[in-house]
């Protein structure tokens, strides 16, 4: 019973692994295949591999600006909602004042509509405020987006630290901002992570704004991606080789931070 | 002299009255117990000494300084929480140091200082570890640590020894008693045990419900309690209670009728005898380590339920004519369940109240 019990569990891991990482698979494996081997039927498994895709993607101007562009966008997109949102949500968790649970709901109500609804509304708005195709207005956008999930996240983290942590440092003599950087920020930090990345991916891949809100000077790599496909061709290599250059930075980052959202932070604070 | 007193002190949160005024005050150097069951408001009073509760009503003085309104950091008042509190981020020595980073002290006499505390609690060898990293005892030593470095003028503890086992405890209650010995310093305690009270208490303050029942030593307490709940709650098992009836008052004496009593009725001696008249109930209080078995006068007749042998005594379950009755005894009596056992006491160990509770 346990040990078919352990076999089941391992096949259904197995799926699921197969299933997301297989997509993630093809993609780079067609990142190195000619555009002959990726079309072949059947597929080809053993191939030669070439670096033409990547070449000519990197000898575009067009793909490493736009790599430039996202990773700036996505940053300071980051980095802002971060530095906005925390505070915002030490404020709701920890203190009692008129409207709180208006503002809370006013928050949550942001990721209501559908982005698309308001694309074009923004889109005018942008227009007149002379910020088409620059990396403010996507960094503005992106923010409007990210911010209510840091503040989600980090709220419900922030509440999870005992009330008692909060008076013990007040008794100690820490003022309110003390208590935000030296007790909570610390103690919040998985969950902080986690938001950041949140932030950063979605800012990363959003395409829909991206496409609308930039021309050439602001474009973002998944605008650029799509720029590939053509009327007429389909340069599944290339496609592919940029979809792998997309990819990597995320990866990287969610790398990095996972190693701060150690669960189990603030064991040992009470009994 | 008066270091902290509280006057007429009350605290309501929105339309509920949890402190309905509370008068008292402490000496410096003196240890003060508030003890009460819980709901009594009494962790909320200790809350408003150290400004973690605001006052509603009333006035609270430290050093002859009004602090009513005072920040809590100001009052230079430290506190050990139920709970601990210890920052899991931070070293023990950063938990300690901690508060004296924030008053800005020289990073030499911030070492100094925990040097000093963690010798006093043999924290020596832990001072680099993480709390998780911790057992329950150790983090307690370091919650009264982080109080200690910061020399206060009032050490509050909140039920400190309520998460510990029992051994654990009544080590850590001896210690708290060593250190305020040694450190000489005006503590202020909450705890519903009325054992930690009794033991550490250079005054208990009994609570109900947000009103002062008693303020006194443990043996005025024990000797004299000023009412029924006081009686109840001070000593341990609790004190039996026999409502009786007056059937003859006279100067300086009681006869009181009740069918627990052997013959039916019991004779007192007691100077409040013209307080009350023929035909009153008065409860008569006797405690389970005051009451003798083969007493040569015995004074209450019972049936025995149950004999609990703890090794050197033994508490026997008893019944009167309906109210239970616990009996502590030296040794071990041979006696069976169903057993017919009389019980005496000396007169000087019976207690008398009122119907309404109130010491006679």
């Amino acid at each position: 019973m346990r040990v078919s019990g352990k076999l089941f569990h391992a096949l259904g891991l197995a799926v699921v692994v197969v299933f997301t990482l297989f997509p993630f698979f093809w993609m780079v494996a067609a990142s190195f295949k000619t555009q002959a081997d990726i079309l072949a039927t059947p597929p080809v498994w053993f191939f030669t591999p070439t670096l033409q895709n990547y070449q000519e993607i990197f000898a575009d101007s067009k793909v490493i600006g736009a790599i430039g562009n996202s990773l700036l966008i996505a940053t300071a997109t980051t980095a802002l909602a971060v530095l906005l949102g925390a505070p915002a949500a030490f404020a709701l968790a920890r203190y009692e004042f008129r409207g709180k649970s208006d503002l809370w709901f006013w928050f949550i109500s942001n990721r209501m509509t559908s982005p698309i609804v308001l694309a074009l509304p923004v889109y005018l708005l942008a227009m007149q405020a002379n910020l088409l195709d620059t990396h403010i207005v996507l960094i503005l956008i992106y923010l409007t987006f990210n911010l209510p999930i840091v503040v989600w996240i980090c709220t419900d983290q922030f509440k999870s630290i005992p009330a008692d942590l909060e008076q013990a440092a007040r008794l100690d003599g820490a003022d309110q901002f003390t208590i935000f950087r030296k007790i909570y920020l610390p103690l919040a930090a998985p969950g902080i992570a986690v938001s950041a990345i949140f932030s950063f991916i979605f800012s990363w891949n959003e395409l829909l704004y991206a496409l609308v809100l930039t021309r050439r000077a602001a474009q973002t790599a998944p605008v650029v991606a799509t720029s590939f496909m053509s009327g007429y061709e389909l340069p599944w290599g290339k496609i592919m080789a940029a979809g792998t250059v997309i990819v990597l930075p995320v990866t990287i980052f969610a790398l990095l931070v996972s190693r701060h959202m150690v669960r189990g932070l603030t064991m040992g604070a009470t009994k | 002299m008066t270091f902290l007193r509280l006057d007429s002190i009350k605290k309501n949160f929105g339309d509920v009255s949890v402190i309905k005024g509370v008068t008292f005050s402490a000496a410096k150097g003196e240890f003060v117990v508030f003890v009460g069951p819980s709901g009594c408001g009494k962790s909320t009073l200790l809350r408003m000494i150290a400004g973690l509760e605001d006052v509603s009503e009333g006035q609270l003085r430290i050093d002859d300084k009004d602090v009513t309104y005072e920040e809590p950091a100001k009052r230079e008042v430290s506190m050990v929480f139920q709970s601990y509190a210890l920052y899991p981020h931070m070293s023990v020595f950063e938990n300690m140091a901690f508060g004296l980073r924030m008053a800005k002290m020289p990073e030499n006499e911030i070492r100094t200082r925990v040097a000093e505390a963690a010798r006093i609690l043999q924290l020596e060898p832990l001072l680099e570890r993480k709390p998780r990293a911790l057992s329950g005892g150790q983090r307690q030593r370091v919650a009264i640590g982080r109080s200690i470095v910061r020399h206060p003028k009032i050490f509050l503890f909140d039920e400190p020894l309520s998460n510990l086992d029992a051994e654990l405890r009544s080590q850590m209650r001896v210690e708290i008693a060593k250190l305020h010995r040694s450190l000489g310093a005006t503590m202020v305690y909450v705890t519903h045990d009325q054992v930690e009270a009794m033991t550490l208490a250079d005054r208990i303050v009994v609570l109900r419900a947000g009103l002062v029942e008693q303020i006194g030593s443990p043996t005025e307490l024990y000797d004299r309690p000023a009412n029924t709940f006081v009686a109840g709650f001070i000593g341990s098992p609790k004190m039996n209670f026999i409502n009786a009836t007056v059937s003859a008052a006279g100067p300086g004496s009681l006869v009181l009728d009740h069918v627990t009593f052997v013959g039916g009725r019991l004779v007192v001696d007691t100077p409040s005898a013209g307080k009350v008249k023929v035909g009153d109930t008065v409860i008569v209080g006797l405690r389970p380590e005051h009451l003798e078995i083969g007493s040569s006068a015995p004074v209450l007749s019972l049936t025995l339920d149950f004999a609990e042998n703890l090794g050197g005594s033994t508490q026997l379950y008893a019944r009167g004519e309906g109210e239970p009755v616990i009996i502590v005894t030296p040794g071990r009596p041979a006696l069976d369940a169903g057993d017919t056992v009389k019980a005496g006491i000396s007169p000087k160990h019976i207690y008398l109240f009122d119907a309404a509770g109130i010491a006679l």
